[in-house]
């Protein structure tokens, strides 16, 4: 899983520095994401969780020192947080002693995955007018799909006696993030913290896929992964331009955009829900129910997003088209991606 | 001994804690360094003396920057006085009550540093104070690896690099993006 959503998180750099929009550093911006490439591949390799989060720490550190408008002191706070819970939980689940220690450990590190990803409970400071890789949208739609899968792929086998309640931590977890970030998204007045919020509600679905301890929750988990990478993170990017100028525009491209965003077949975001519903309706019938109200929420707040990239030209468009046309091969046949995850 | 090093690693922290001044930092920062290596040392052997050298690192770089001064228990420090006692307290609980078998003090230092350098992180205002909880952080992370019951001397090195490395960050200044 950790190779593929690798190879995603190279795609999105790819397609970020490739098509950026103009007047933006681009050799610079390269530099920045083949350093998080070169950790992100560090974690995802990783003997063990002790190594993982301290990487995470040298990552708060690596970030704080890109030039940005937030404060050196509230880049560090979150990350260093969530260093914290996880610390804390991975030592609880070598103490011996209280059979409720595993229990205790599960709590810690869920809470801990929210903070690295800057989810509820613990949402990271966001500035509107801060560039992507210095800001939050840099842990939450870049970093954190690989630190969490390598976060969750080692936390089961430490706390065997505890992965129901991990589990259900993770759901509730999600469900939260999925009803307030695509709410928040389509009520807030601001463009770029709308778009903030979506991230927060398709990690809410991701947070649910991994909780549901099914093939079919891992999937879709990794598909909404990889439509985060692929889809929501470089539309962000281009965005920004329109989002300053305060312009929206309702043509095809707009409109196949938040297509995209609000998982809408073909693309890769409906076979994630169609996955994503079948295996919450295996574990608990009535959870499905309520992600398949959740999902609707997604449209509203979707189309917002379309109209705010603007009227996309040049290197834009073209991006856009390629993000387009990525998710919806995705969509259309997303075995070989699950395939190369051994899914 | 080893009981020692554990009161010493928690005294580091509550310094921290307890401190605004570059001074009182940077004495806290080694007293966490030496307090950790002394209760690692026994598990892991040597190294355990890279969390010291990259704490140690961090304590001279800390001398750079941040208010000039010790800044030990400014006024109004009472909550954080509190903070630091409570912390010890419930961390001592946990490691020795709570939790059974050998390594009561590796599990109380790594502990009380964690959860008081968590609460300086979130609290501070100053760039000084947070890259200070976060070296102490890394030193704390480091030396919870020995908890494991296997393991190499790579979270050690890290733990130290991070520590040095991160005290460099107040020097960079801040800028439009």
């Amino acid at each position: 899983m950790s190779t593929v959503l690798l190879l995603a998180t190279a795609g999105a750099v790819g397609l970020t520095v490739g098509f950026a929009p103009p007047k933006t550093d681009r050799s610079t911006l390269l530099a920045q994401g083949i350093a998080a490439l070169v950790a992100l591949a560090a974690v995802a390799i990783a003997p063990s969780l002790d190594l993982v989060i301290l990487i995470v720490l040298a990552l708060a550190g690596l970030q704080a020192v890109i030039a940005g408008r937030r404060s050196i002191v509230a880049r560090l706070r979150a990350p260093t947080v969530a260093c914290v819970l996880l610390g804390a939980g991975l030592a609880f689940t070598r103490f011996e002693g209280s059979s409720r220690l595993p229990e205790l450990a599960a709590v810690l590190i869920a809470t801990g995955v929210a903070a690295a990803t800057g989810v509820l409970p613990y949402i990271h400071e966001f500035d509107q007018e801060e560039a992507a890789a210095p800001s939050t949208i840099a842990w939450i739609g870049f970093l954190s799909p690989v630190l969490v899968v390598a976060v969750l792929s080692r936390v089961y086998t430490l706390i065997p006696t505890a992965g129901a309640p991990l589990g259900a931590i993770l759901i509730g977890l999600g469900l939260v993030n999925v009803i307030w970030g695509s709410i928040a998204a389509w009520r807030t007045e601001e463009g770029a913290r709308a778009w903030h919020y979506s991230f927060m509600a398709d990690w809410g679905l991701a947070l649910c896929g991994f909780g549901m301890q099914v093939a079919d929750g891992r999937s879709a988990a990794l598909l909404i992964l990889c439509g985060i990478l692929l889809g929501r993170l470089p539309l962000y990017t281009w965005s920004r331009p329109a989002l300053a100028e305060r312009t929206q525009n309702v043509r095809p491209v707009n409109l196949l955009a938040a297509a995209m965003l609000a998982g809408a077949a073909p693309f890769a975001g409906f076979a994630a829900r169609v996955i994503l519903l079948r295996g919450a309706t295996v574990v608990y019938w009535p959870l499905a129910l309520v992600l398949a109200v959740g999902l609707l929420l997604w449209l509203p707040s979707s189309l917002r997003l379309g109209k705010s990239l603007g009227l996309p030209r040049g290197r834009q468009a073209i991006g856009i088209a390629v993000a387009l046309i990525i998710n919806a091969a995705v969509g259309f046949y997303p075995q070989p991606v699950l395939s190369l995850a051994g899914l | 001994m080893i009981e020692a090093a554990a009161f010493v690693a928690w005294l580091g922290a509550a310094v921290i804690v307890l401190s605004d001044g570059r001074r009182g930092m940077a004495l806290g920062l080694a007293l966490v360094a030496a307090g950790l290596t002394g209760v690692a040392l026994g598990s892991v052997g040597w190294p355990a003396l890279l969390l010291l050298a990259g704490g140690w690192a961090a304590a001279a770089l800390r001398l750079r920057s941040g208010a000039t001064q010790w800044g030990l228990m400014p006024p109004g420090s009472t909550p954080r006085l509190l903070l630091a006692v409570v912390a010890g307290f419930l961390s001592l609980w946990l490691a020795v009550s709570v939790s059974i078998g050998p390594g009561g003090p590796l599990r109380f230092a790594s502990l009380a540093v964690l959860v008081l350098m968590g609460a300086t992180a979130v609290q501070a205002e100053e760039p000084a104070v947070a890259a200070t909880a976060t070296a102490a952080l890394a030193l704390a992370l480091g030396a919870a690896a020995a908890l494991a019951p296997a393991g190499n001397f790579a979270p050690y090195l890290v733990a130290g690099a991070i520590a040095g490395g991160i005290s460099l960050l107040p020097a960079a200044k801040q800028r439009a993006a």
